[in-house]
């Protein structure tokens, strides 16, 4: 099956592609959950998923233990700050997000800023298990891989 | 950080000043959100609006920045609030205002962050820069003021001479009269 990419006004996140490939372009297209950004309001992908499709056997004996537990996740403003200009790193356990970026031009002359922000990983968690999404908006997410997703 | 940050600037003049908005809001960078503090997105024209983020009572002005723009003086103030008096350094370098904070790894609410930002302000040009005052709040606004000479800077116009050159000798001649004069 051809990949489908939806061309919105902006690009797409990533992490719904799959959803336009399973689903099909049509049915997405009046999905607005699919559209938003993280937030309180949408709906969780995974559970929406395995709503629709119960055959999937596997998905729901999971989903209970990840709901009680919270997932490891970090949100960060960095709208002032390009994708280039921001750097995550694992180290010995810590988690390390690093954003600088030079002197530029404002509307009150020039400014540069940069600031680092460490958290401490969960046990056992690696680079390899941690992703990162920089929203449209400026809101960077990074948090663990979803198990269900990578299988 | 002996030398300017911006390698050069001419000085802000009048339509500089006043062709920019007096406030900078939304500065804040490098802050931790918590996921309930999201607001649902809103799309106006293609764009996302902001603040995505419900603003956060204490913290949420860092680093605005206002001008004031008068006949006597100039005036700027700037939200420092995340920093302490002693992290927080002003100075001018000919005719810009440096204002630039860092503070090293301390707890907040999120964990642990480090910050430091360089904001430059140029002078206008009927600005002393050896008269700026800087006083600091107890709510971290940084007010910075310095007297306007008040005169007003005409353009200064020179309209500069041509002076024609005489043609260059041609080489040929002059080897000739050099053979020629021994």
């Amino acid at each position: 099956m051809a990949k489908i990419i939806l061309r919105h006004l902006i690009e797409t996140p990533v992490r719904y592609q799959e959803e336009f490939e399973a689903r099909g372009l049509e049915d997405c297209r009046l999905d607005h959950a699919l559209y938003a950004l993280p937030g309180p309001s949408i709906v969780d992908l995974r559970k929406a998923r395995a709503a629709q499709c119960p055959a999937a056997d596997s998905a729901p004996a999971e989903l209970p233990p990840q709901g009680g537990k919270s997932r490891f996740q970090i949100l960060l403003d960095v709208v002032q700050f390009l994708p280039e200009d921001i750097i995550i790193q694992t180290f010995e356990g810590w988690l390390l997000v690093k954003a600088q970026h030079g002197t530029r031009m404002d509307e009150h002359g020039f400014i540069s800023r940069s600031f680092t922000r460490q958290y401490k990983l969960p046990d056992g968690v690696e680079t390899k298990d941690l992703s990162a999404i920089l929203c449209h908006d400026g809101i960077l997410v990074v948090e663990l891989k979803d198990p269900a997703g990578t299988k | 950080m002996s030398g300017r940050t911006v390698p050069h600037a001419h000085p802000a003049t009048t339509e500089y000043e006043f062709a920019n908005p007096s406030r900078l809001g939304e500065q804040r960078f490098g802050e931790g959100l918590l996921p309930e503090e999201i607001l649902t997105p809103t799309l106006y024209h293609g764009y996302y609006v902001r603040p995505r983020a419900a603003p956060a009572g204490e913290g949420s002005r860092a680093g605005a920045s206002e001008l004031r723009l008068s006949e006597g003086k100039f005036q700027a103030f700037l939200d420092v609030s995340h920093f302490t008096p002693d992290e927080v350094t002003v100075r001018t370098v000919d005719n810009l205002l440096e204002v630039s904070a860092r503070h090293p790894q301390r707890l907040d609410r999120h964990g642990f962050v480090s910050r430091e930002f360089c904001r430059t302000y140029v002078l206008p040009a009927d600005v002393d820069p050896w008269r700026v005052r800087a006083a600091l709040s107890h709510d971290g606004i940084l007010n910075l003021e310095a007297p306007r000479g008040g005169r007003h800077l005409d353009t200064e116009v020179n309209e500069v001479y041509i002076s024609l050159l005489p043609a260059p000798p041609d080489p040929e001649e002059e080897e000739e009269a050099a053979r020629v004069e021994p």
